[in-house]
């Protein structure tokens, strides 16, 4: 990248015009380069006195505590502690040690592969269920979340995921509210996520994975391209 | 030079001296934005940030009775609509709460900072409007915008040196860059809007800021 396309793109991260990957980008560079951050700096500062024609508004009365609740609720959940991915081996563990039981016999085998099936999911109690469809309207994952927000993933095809990024799951608790990480699908493939803190999964609650750079979104919020979204139903048990 | 707006047409652009003359017209509109920077200037943005980041939520508090009301006034420019301009707002002080340990004054100015992490905010709650919601720009959309933009210009100190460059530029260009910074307008929606190629609109512009950055620079 010359020189003048560098100043060019920062000045379009500075007004605005600047794709999410160039802004990503731009404030990566800047973090390692502290002449690219002054040279940041300086275009913020050429533009800010626009910032300040803006009318200075009155801030609804409850912008304190709406504030407050946030912080005091989401720290401990979703944003300032990596989720973790529940492993599934244990469960694996518990199945071959079913099967062990059960060896010498064929029928009981599968009488307890079909019980098994049944705890499997009767352990997680989905409370919304939600398909996840592609800007074309495709299926490409299954969301099934459970009271106590264990949310499992199932994706429905092979994502291509971009070098560098991986899959991260997003829902929106409160419709009204920003959306929340419930985690990374690190491997690529189907898993179960666990974050605490949240509310129980409720109807109409939107889920959306998104790409995001290696590690999780840099923001806490959604930042990369959308492989899929839905809004939750609650299945008839 | 050719071209130039009718209404600077007996200015002589070229010799500092007019510019100056040409600039002093608005300098008594521009007194009391100019106090009102002195007195926001007595507010520590650096120090309250690191005071956030040691975990102080009076000092965010502090933040946001200092500059909560403008950046309402900044985001709802942006978003048009209040629910979602106070909840860029509230968003931008969560985020602004958490990020805090992030923020090195050695790197920037703190102001410039967290009207970042709103404007940022802003822009993205508008493409995620934009993708649920079609958004049709209609004649009154358009005149609000007109007027958001004519307020902004009439309110922009008429001393400062973005003033006196973006003087320098052909109004639409002048225009096209403020629709972009002030209502969060992308590429697509200028080329929209001017009924021009995407492709020409974006070196129109890139031109456009290149000569702000000569200017100022």
């Amino acid at each position: 990248m010359t020189e003048r396309s560098l100043d060019d793109l920062i000045d379009e991260v500075v007004v605005g015009l600047a794709s999410e990957e160039d802004c990503a980008r731009i404030e990566k560079m800047a973090e390692r380069d502290a002449e690219i951050a002054a040279r940041l700096d300086s275009a913020r500062m050429r533009y800010m006195a626009l910032d300040e024609t803006a009318d200075e508004l009155e801030l609804p009365a409850q912008m304190w505590e709406r504030v407050a609740s946030d912080i005091a609720t989401k720290q401990v959940s979703t944003e300032d502690k990596p989720p973790e991915i529940v492993d599934l081996t244990p469960a694996i563990r518990n199945r071959n040690r079913w099967r062990l039981m059960a060896i010498g016999s064929m029928a009981a085998t599968i009488m307890l592969a079909v019980v098994l099936g049944w705890t499997l999911n009767a352990r997680l109690e989905p409370t919304v269920i939600a398909v996840l469809l592609d800007a074309q309207g495709q299926p490409v994952a299954l969301v099934e979340g459970a009271r106590n927000n264990k949310t499992l993933v199932t994706l429905l095809e092979a994502a291509r995921v971009p070098d560098n990024q991986v899959m991260q799951v997003w829902t929106k608790p409160d419709s009204d509210g920003p959306p929340v990480s419930l985690g990374l699908l690190p491997s690529e493939r189907s898993g179960v996520l666990e974050v605490e803190g949240l509310p129980s999964p409720a109807a109409d609650q939107l889920y959306e994975i998104t790409f995001e750079p290696y590690g999780g979104s840099p923001t806490n919020l959604p930042t990369g391209p959308i492989l899929g979204k839905g809004f939750a139903k609650t299945p008839v048990l | 030079m050719t071209a130039l707006p009718a209404n600077t047409s007996t200015q002589d652009l070229t010799g500092t001296a007019s510019l100056h003359n040409h600039f002093s017209q608005w300098s008594v509109a521009a007194a009391p934005d100019g106090e009102n920077a002195t007195a926001m200037s007595v507010i520590n943005h650096a120090a309250l940030i690191k005071a956030c980041a040691n975990g102080r939520q009076s000092a965010l508090k502090e933040l946001m009775e200092a500059e909560g009301g403008r950046m309402l006034g900044v985001a709802l420019r942006m978003l048009r609509r209040q629910d979602l301009a106070e909840d860029a707002v509230q968003d931008s002080f969560v985020l602004l709460w958490r990020r805090a340990g992030q923020f090195d004054a050695a790197r920037g100015s703190a102001k410039g900072w967290i009207y970042t992490i709103l404007r940022n905010r802003c822009l993205t709650l508008l493409r995620n409007s934009d993708r649920e919601i079609s958004v049709d720009p209609q004649e009154q959309e358009v005149a609000g915008d007109d007027h958001v933009l004519d307020s902004a210009w009439n309110r922009l100190d008429a001393a400062s040196d973005l003033r006196m460059c973006l003087e320098l530029l052909e109004p639409e260009r002048r225009s096209a860059i403020l629709s972009c910074y002030i209502l969060g307008y992308s590429h697509g929606e200028l080329a929209g809007r001017m009924q021009a190629p995407l492709g020409s609109v974006k070196s129109w512009i890139r031109r456009g800021l290149q000569k702000l950055r000569e200017c100022m620079g």
